[in-house]
C-alpha cells in the first residue's frame, strides 16, 4: 500500500482555479480535496489531515481592496494559529497568483527571521496598467531550497494578473537573494533575466521576481500558473512544435508537462517523508 | 458618525492607474500632465470605536509595504484634484466587500443602514507652469478629464478642486450617497375606461405597451368572470403591479413580437406578395426541429435559457448569446459588465444548471478616432474602452476564460453601438440519476430567490431596450454587474445541483422576478408569491418595483420543501443569500400578495392568448433598382504600399491589447488560444477548449460578423456570415457533422412610418431576406440553431453641429456563433505557416465578388457584386478539409475572410514569421484575371492551407475534382512576401516584418 499525499485546495469567495489545480495535483499523484474556505473555518475539514495546502488563483472577495488582501485578513482572523501550526509541522504551502498575493499579505512569505506574520514584501499593480494574460519564460534558481522547483532550470508558464509587480525594500530583496529565496525570475526566451523589460517581465517586478519561497523552501508563492500547463496542448506554440517534430520523425512528449512536474516535486517531497 | 479613510501608494512607487490617466489625457485630448496620483477613499458610514477604526485601517486596508493611509486627507500635492464617487443606489461592489471584511475582522454586524462607500480622487499636476494657478485657462480641461475620461454622469458624481480652494483639513468632506426613499410602498389601482386612457397610463408610466395590445388588455380586465374572480381576492381594475407584469412580458425584448410577426413581403422582381407568418417559426424553429430529428447530438433547443448539444456520452455543452446594447451605450463599463455577467447566468439556468466554461464577445462601435459633428452620449473611443474593461472584469472575476472575440468599427454604429456576449457551459448528462437538461416546477415546490438583493436599479430595462435610444430614456436601468457575488452563487448552485436539490432553475435577467417567476410558473400552472419576503437593498420600494426590478446576480430556483434545510445550509456555507418567496401551485393564476393583501391575480395563460400578432410591410428593392453598381477602378500599380495600408485598416489591424487583458486560459482548458503563431500575436480562426480536463475531446468555438454586405443584400450578409463562422470552426479541426449555431440579430426599427422611419419597409424586407438566407444556409449545412436572440431598434438619435437631431441606424447585423466538437485535440491545427519549403494551397474558387468588401471600403465604394455562398459546392470541400486534418496532412489551415486572399496570405506568412512566394495565375479563379480582384475579393468558401511537400500528393488526392491549387511556397525567415501577378511578373515584394509593422501600427501600442 503506497503512501497517500493529501492535498487541500481552497475554493469559494471568488477563487476560480480550484478545478484545474486539483486536476494537476491528481496528475502529480496527490489525493485532492477541493474545499470551501468556510468548511475549513467551521471545522468540516481539518488542516491537520493534509500535507499540502494550495491557495490557488482567482479574485478572492473581488480583489477590490488589493489582490489577496481580504482573503489574507479573513484567513488570519479565522485560521491564523492553525495555519502557523500547519507550517511549523513542516507541511507544504503553495500559493499561486491570488494565493501568492494572499501569502505575502498573511506574512507567510517571505518568512525572514522565522517571522511568518509580518508583511515585508508586496505584489502591487502591474506597471503596464492593466490585467495581462501572456506566457512568460522563467529562469529557476538552482540553489533555492524550494521543494517545488527541484531539478528545474527553466519554465514556461502563463501569467494572468493585474497585480503581480513584486515590491520590497532593497534590503529585504538583498536578503531574499542571498538566502536564495528568489525561486523564479521572469526571463527572456534565452533564459537571461528580463531586466525589467516588458513584456518579458510583464508587470515591472523588482529584480524580475516571479516567485518566492520561505527559508525552509516549504512555502512557495508564484504569480505564473503551473496548473494552467497541465496538458501539452496548453502550450501556446504546441502546434508548431508538433509539426517540427513530425518532420524529424519524432512525436510530441505527451507526458507530464512542466506545470504538472512542479506539483509532482511537492508531492514527491512529501512521499519521501521529509 | 462617518469616517473617511484615504489610501494611496507610497510616493516612491509608480502609480499605474494615475499614469494611465496621464497618458489618456495626452493621447485623447492633448492635455499635458506631469503626474497623477490616485487616492482611494473609503467612507465608512458606521459607528466604530477608535480601536476598531485602527484595526480597519492597519490590518485590512493599508499595505505597510506599498501604501500610506489616513483618516484625514492625505497631503498629496496637486494643482487640481478630481473626486469621483457613485450616485446613490449605484452598485458599489468594493463598498460591499469592504463591509464583509470589516464585519469578519471585527466580529460585528454593521447596523441596518450602516455601510461603506468607495470613491476616488485623482491628484493632477500639470506640465504648464500656470496649470494650477490660471483657473480660467485650465478648469475646462480638468473638467473634460473628469467628465469624459473618468466619470459618467449617469452613475457617478464628480467635483474638481483647484489647489487654491482645497482645505487640507476638510479634503473632499463627507459625501454619503445613501439611498433615502421617504416613501410608503403602495399599490395603485389603474382604471382605464378607454383605450386612449390606458395608452396614456402606458406613456406616463413608461410601460411601452403596444397600441395593438391595449384592447386585449382592457378586454381581459372587463371580462365578467375575470372580474368576479378578482373580486373574491379583493381586486377590481388592474393594479400597477399587474400592468407592469404585462408590459414586461409583452415587451419585444421578452416576447420577440417582431420576429413572431406577420410579414407582407413584396419582391420588386414580381408583383406577388409573399406572406411570412412568424419569421421565427418559419426560419428558425421549423428548420432547427427538422435538423434535430437528423442529429442525435442535439439535446435541447428552443425552450430553455440556452441550447444544449452532446459533448460526449457523459456531458452536454450549452450555449447562448446575448446583446447588451442600450445600457452599454449609456454607461459602457456598467452595461458591458452587466451584459457578460448576465449572459453567464443563462447556462447556469439551463436544464438543472451548467458550469460556465467559456465566453465570447463582439463589439460594433463607431470609429475610435471619430471627429465628425454628431454627438453620441459617449465618444466611440471612450465607449469602446469602457466596454472592453467591463467584459474584462466581468469575465476575469467570474473565472471564465474569455476566448474569442471580434471588434468592428463603422460610422453606422455611432448611433447605437452593439455589444454581443456569448456564454458556453457544460453539464453532466445526468444529475442525481435524472436527465440534466430537463426541469420543471410542480405544485408545492418552493419559489426561491438566490443571490443579490433587489433595489431600484434596472427598472424598465426590458422596455427601454425595446425602444430607440433618446434623451429621455430613463437612466435608472443602468447597472453594474457584480461577478464576485455571482461567482459565489455559481459555485453554490452547482453544488446544490449535484446533490439533486434543484427541480427548476432560471435566471433573473430582463424583467426580473416578473419574467423568471412568471415563466417558471407555467410548468406547474400557477404560483403564489409573498412579495414582502423579497430581500431588498433598502426600504421604500413600491410593490411593482420589487416585482420588475432587474437587480443583477439573482436566480430563481424551485426546490421541494423537504430539501429546504439542506439547500439553505449549503447557501450559508457559500455566503449566498437564498430566500423562500412563495410556492408553485396549479391554480392557473399568478397570485401575488404583499403583507397578506393581493396585488396581482392574473390567469397565466392570458399572456399566451388573445394578443394580436404584429404586422409589417416589407418592400424589397434589388441592388440594381437602388442604383448600386461596380465602381470603375483601373488596377493599382503599387501593391507594396497598398498591402500594408490594407493591413493597417481599423477592421483588419491587430487588436492584441484587448485579447491580452482578457483571461483566456483560466480553468486550464486552453487548446487553441485566440492568439497563435511564432510570436503568439496572430488571431486564430477559432479557439478550442478541453472543458472536461481528463478527456481529449475538445470544443471549438468561433463567430463571424459581416454587416457590410447588408448594404447590398442582407440575404447574402446572413449566408456569408454563417459560412465564415463554419469555416473558422473547420479550420481548427471541428467535426463537420456536429456544428451548432447561435444567431444574434441586431436590426434597426422596421415598422414603417412616413416621418420617423421612411425606409422601414426596406429594413423589414432586409430582415425577411436575412432570415431566409439563414434558413437556407443552415439547412444546407445542417446546422441546428442551438440558441439565438434578436435585438431590434438599433437606432440612435444624435445631435449635430446646429443642435439638429439625426437618426442614425446601425447596419443590419447578424453575429453568428458556432460550436463544434473536436474528436481528438492532438490533431488541432492553427493558421500560421510552420516550416520552410511547405506548399501553399488555396482551396475554393475565387470570384469577382468585391461588393461590400474591405478593398472597396478603402476607396469609399460599396459596389454591387456581393459575395455569395454556394452550399452544394462548398460542402464537398469542407468535408475534405476535415478529412485532411484528421489524416494530419496539413501544417496550417486558415480561412479567407474580410480583406480577401491578399490579406489572409499575409496573415499566414506573418503567423509563421516566414516568407512566402505565390503566383496569382495559379489561383483557381472564375473568369477573373485582375490581380486586385483576385487579391481582395471576399468570395466565401475558401481556405489557405500549407502542406509538407511529402504530403502534398495525398493532400491533392483528397481534393480531386475540387478547386484546389498549389499557388506557392513558404520561404525562409528573412525572406519577403512576394506576389507574382497574373502576367507572371512580381507585383509585390515586401519584408514580412514590414507587413507585421503595418498591421500592428494603428493599435499595437495599446496595453
Amino acid at each position: 500500500m503506497s503512501k497517500r499525499v493529501n492535498a487541500l485546495v481552497l475554493t469559494g469567495f471568488g477563487l476560480n482555479c480550484d478545478n484545474e489545480t486539483a486536476y494537476a495535483l491528481q496528475l502529480a499523484g496527490a489525493e485532492v480535496q477541493r474545499m470551501h474556505t468556510n468548511a475549513l473555518i467551521n471545522g468540516e475539514v481539518h488542516l491537520k489531515d493534509f500535507k499540502l495546502l494550495v491557495l490557488g488563483g482567482g479574485f478572492s472577495w473581488g480583489d477590490d481592496h488589493g489582490g489577496g488582501v481580504i482573503q489574507a485578513v479573513r484567513l488570519k482572523t479565522n485560521l491564523g494559529s492553525r495555519i502557523l501550526d500547519f507550517i511549523a509541522n513542516g507541511n507544504l504551502v503553495l500559493g499561486i497568483c491570488n494565493g501568492f498575493q494572499t501569502l505575502v499579505n498573511l506574512g507567510l512569505l517571505p518568512g525572514l527571521n522565522d517571522d511568518y506574520q509580518t508583511r515585508s514584501v508586496a505584489l502591487t499593480f502591474n506597471d503596464c496598467g492593466n490585467f495581462r494574460n501572456d506566457w512568460v519564460s522563467l529562469t529557476v534558481n538552482q540553489q533555492s531550497p524550494c521543494v517545488f522547483t527541484h531539478n528545474m532550470q527553466q519554465l514556461e508558464l502563463p501569467i494572468r494578473h493585474g497585480e503581480g509587480k513584486f515590491v520590497a525594500d532593497e534590503h529585504v530583496i538583498k536578503r531574499l537573494i542571498d538566502n536564495h529565496q528568489v525561486v523564479i525570475r521572469y526571463a527572456r526566451e534565452n533564459g537571461e533575466p528580463a531586466n525589467g523589460h516588458f513584456p518579458s517581465n510583464p508587470n515591472g517586478s523588482l529584480y524580475d521576481i516571479a516567485g518566492l519561497c520561505d527559508p525552509t523552501g516549504h512555502i512557495f508563492g508564484l504569480m505564473p500558473h503551473p496548473e494552467a500547463f497541465n496538458h501539452f496542448t496548453n502550450h501556446p506554440d504546441w502546434t508548431r512544435l508538433k509539426e517540427k517534430l513530425n518532420r524529424q520523425g519524432r512525436r510530441m512528449n505527451t507526458g507530464d508537462t512542466l506545470g504538472v512536474r512542479l506539483f509532482k516535486n511537492g508531492v514527491d517531497y512529501i512521499l519521501k517523508g521529509h | 458618525m462617518p469616517h473617511r479613510l484615504e489610501i494611496a501608494l507610497k510616493p516612491d512607487l509608480s502609480d499605474a492607474e494615475g499614469e494611465g490617466l496621464r497618458q489618456k489625457a495626452r493621447n485623447y485630448f492633448g492635455i499635458e500632465l506631469s503626474g497623477v496620483r490616485t487616492v482611494h477613499i473609503l467612507t465608512i458610514d458606521a459607528d466604530l470605536t477608535a480601536e476598531q477604526l485602527s484595526i480597519v485601517q492597519n490590518d485590512i486596508f493599508t499595505n505597510p509595504v506599498t501604501q500610506i493611509s489616513s483618516f484625514d486627507p492625505l497631503p498629496i500635492a496637486f494643482d487640481w484634484c478630481i473626486r469621483i464617487g457613485y450616485r446613490p443606489g449605484v452598485k458599489d461592489n468594493a463598498g460591499d466587500t469592504a463591509v464583509e471584511a470589516i464585519e469578519d475582522t471585527l466580529g460585528i454586524r454593521l447596523k441596518d443602514r450602516e455601510t461603506v462607500y468607495t470613491s476616488k480622487r485623482y491628484c493632477l499636476q500639470g506640465s504648464h507652469p500656470e496649470f494650477g494657478r490660471d483657473r480660467a485657462a485650465f478648469e475646462k480641461k480638468v473638467e473634460k478629464i473628469a467628465n469624459e475620461l473618468l466619470a459618467n454622469d449617469i452613475i457617478q458624481q464628480w467635483q474638481v478642486y483647484p489647489s487654491s480652494e482645497w482645505d487640507p483639513e476638510v479634503g473632499v468632506g463627507f459625501i454619503i450617497p445613501k439611498v433615502i426613499l421617504d416613501h410608503q410602498p403602495s399599490v395603485l389601482t389603474v382604471s382605464a375606461d378607454s383605450d386612449a386612457a390606458l395608452q396614456k397610463v402606458s406613456d406616463e408610466r413608461n410601460l411601452a405597451l403596444n397600441p395593438n395590445d391595449i384592447p386585449a388588455i382592457r378586454a381581459y380586465f372587463a371580462n365578467n368572470e375575470v372580474r368576479r374572480q378578482r373580486a373574491s381576492v379583493g381586486l377590481s381594475d388592474p393594479t400597477d403591479v399587474e400592468l407592469e407584469y404585462i408590459s414586461q412580458a409583452r415587451s419585444d425584448h421578452c416576447n420577440h413580437n417582431t420576429f413572431q410577426g406577420r410579414f407582407f413581403y413584396h419582391d420588386s422582381a414580381n408583383a406577388q406578395v409573399q406572406i411570412i407568418d412568424d419569421l421565427f417559426k418559419t426560419c428558425i424553429r421549423i428548420p432547427t426541429l427538422k435538423l434535430k430529428e437528423q442529429k442525435s447530438w442535439v439535446v435541447s433547443v428552443l425552450w430553455d435559457n440556452a441550447g444544449a448539444g452532446r459533448f460526449d456520452d457523459n456531458h452536454y455543452y450549452v450555449i447562448t448569446g446575448e446583446t447588451h446594447n442600450s445600457p452599454s451605450n449609456m454607461e459602457a463599463y456598467g452595461g458591458a459588465i452587466t451584459g457578460i455577467v448576465g449572459v453567464y447566468r443563462d447556462p447556469l439556468g439551463t436544464g438543472k444548471g451548467a458550469k460556465l466554461v467559456m465566453g465570447g464577445y463582439g463589439y460594433c462601435v463607431g470609429p475610435r478616432d471619430y471627429r465628425g459633428p454628431l454627438k453620441p452620449h459617449l465618444h466611440p473611443r471612450r465607449l469602446l474602452d469602457g466596454v472592453i474593461e467591463g467584459v474584462r472584469d466581468g469575465g476575469n472575476k467570474s473565472g471564465i476564460p474569455t476566448t474569442f472575440g471580434q471588434v468592428l468599427f463603422d460610422d453606422a454604429y455611432i448611433g447605437k453601438s452593439l455589444v454581443f456576449v456569448t456564454a458556453v457551459g457544460i453539464m453532466p448528462a445526468k444529475v442525481a440519476d435524472s436527465p440534466a437538461e430537463k426541469k420543471r416546477t410542480s405544485p408545492g415546490d418552493l419559489v426561491i430567490m438566490c443571490g443579490g438583493r433587489v433595489g431600484k436599479d434596472g427598472i424598465h430595462g426590458v422596455t427601454a431596450s425595446s425602444e430607440s435610444f433618446s434623451a429621455d430614456t430613463p437612466a435608472g436601468h443602468v447597472q453594474i454587474g457584480d461577478p464576485y457575488t455571482q461567482k459565489k452563487m455559481h459555485d453554490f448552485l452547482l453544488e446544490a445541483r449535484d446533490e439533486g436539490l434543484i427541480q427548476f432553475i432560471t435566471d433573473n435577467g430582463g424583467g426580473g422576478l416578473s419574467s423568471s417567476v412568471g415563466e417558471s410558473a407555467l410548468f406547474s400552472d400557477g404560483c403564489s408569491i409573498q412579495l414582502e419576503k423579497v430581500p431588498l437593498k433598502y426600504q421604500g420600494m413600491d410593490q411593482w418595483e420589487i416585482w420588475v426590478s432587474e437587480s443583477q446576480e439573482r436566480m430563481t430556483v424551485a426546490i421541494k420543501p423537504e430539501h429546504w434545510e439542506r439547500f439553505h445550509k449549503l447557501s450559508e456555507k457559500h455566503a449566498v443569500e437564498s430566500t423562500v418567496i412563495g410556492q408553485y401551485t396549479d391554480t392557473g393564476k399568478l397570485h401575488i400578495t404583499y403583507k397578506g393583501k393581493t396585488c396581482t391575480y392574473i390567469d397565466l395563460d392570458f399572456l399566451s392568448a388573445g394578443f394580436p400578432q404584429w404586422e409589417f410591410e416589407a418592400q424589397w428593392r434589388t441592388p440594381a433598382d437602388r442604383g448600386l453598381h461596380e465602381p470603375v477602378i483601373i488596377p493599382p500599380e503599387n501593391y507594396n504600399k497598398l498591402l500594408p495600408d490594407m493591413l493597417a485598416r481599423p477592421n483588419i489591424c491587430s487588436k492584441e491589447w484587448i485579447v491580452r487583458q482578457y483571461d483566456h486560459e483560466v480553468q486550464g482548458t486552453s487548446v487553441i488560444k485566440p492568439l497563435v503563431g511564432a510570436q503568439c500575436d496572430m488571431n486564430n480562426d477559432a479557439v478550442v477548449i478541453r472543458p472536461v480536463l481528463d478527456s481529449d475531446i475538445g470544443l471549438a468555438y468561433a463567430q463571424a460578423l459581416l454587416p457590410w454586405y447588408s448594404a447590398i443584400d442582407a440575404w447574402h450578409m446572413a449566408s456569408c456570415t454563417i459560412d465564415e463562422a463554419v469555416r473558422r470552426l473547420l479550420a481548427v479541426g471541428a467535426d463537420w457533422d456536429q456544428i451548432g449555431g447561435v444567431d444574434n440579430f441586431c436590426w434597426p426599427a422596421i415598422q414603417y412610418d412616413p416621418v420617423a422611419n421612411p425606409d422601414g419597409k426596406f429594413k423589414a424586407a432586409q430582415l425577411v431576406r436575412a432570415c431566409l438566407g439563414l434558413k437556407e444556409t443552415c439547412l444546407a449545412y445542417k446546422i441546428p440553431l442551438l440558441s439565438g436572440k434578436d435585438s431590434m431598434y438599433v437606432d440612435g438619435h444624435l445631435a449635430g453641429r446646429y443642435d439638429e437631431i439625426h437618426k442614425v441606424s446601425a447596419m443590419e447585423t447578424l453575429q453568428f456563433s458556432c460550436t463544434g466538437v473536436v474528436q481528438n485535440i492532438a490533431q488541432c491545427v492553427t493558421m500560421d505557416s510552420k516550416i520552410i519549403g511547405d506548399r501553399v494551397y488555396v482551396l475554393g474558387m475565387t470570384r469577382n465578388e468585391l461588393g461590400g468588401s474591405e478593398y472597396y471600403a478603402h476607396f469609399g465604394y460599396v459596389g454591387m457584386n456581393v459575395p455569395k455562398v454556394y452550399p452544394d459546392k462548398f460542402r464537398r470541400v469542407y468535408k475534405a478539409v476535415h478529412q485532411a486534418i484528421r489524416q494530419e496532412l496539413v501544417a496550417s489551415v486558415h480561412g479567407v475572410y474580410r480583406g480577401g486572399l491578399g490579406i489572409h496570405l499575409a496573415m499566414v506568412a506573418m503567423g509563421g514569421g516566414l516568407g512566402m512566394k505565390i503566383d496569382m495565375n495559379k489561383v483557381a479563379a472564375d473568369q477573373v484575371h485582375r490581380d486586385d480582384i483576385i487579391l481582395f475579393s471576399e468570395t466565401p468558401g475558401r481556405f489557405i492551407i500549407t502542406v509538407a511537400p511529402e504530403k502534398s500528393e495525398a493532400f491533392e488526392t483528397l481534393f480531386m475534382d475540387m478547386p484546389c491549387a498549389c499557388i506557392g511556397v513558404i520561404t525562409g525567415k528573412a525572406d519577403h512576401f512576394i506576389i507574382n501577378g497574373a502576367d507572371g511578373y512580381p507585383i509585390a515584394d515586401i519584408p514580412v516584418s514590414e507587413l507585421r509593422y503595418a498591421w500592428k501600427r494603428p493599435l499595437g501600442t495599446l496595453v
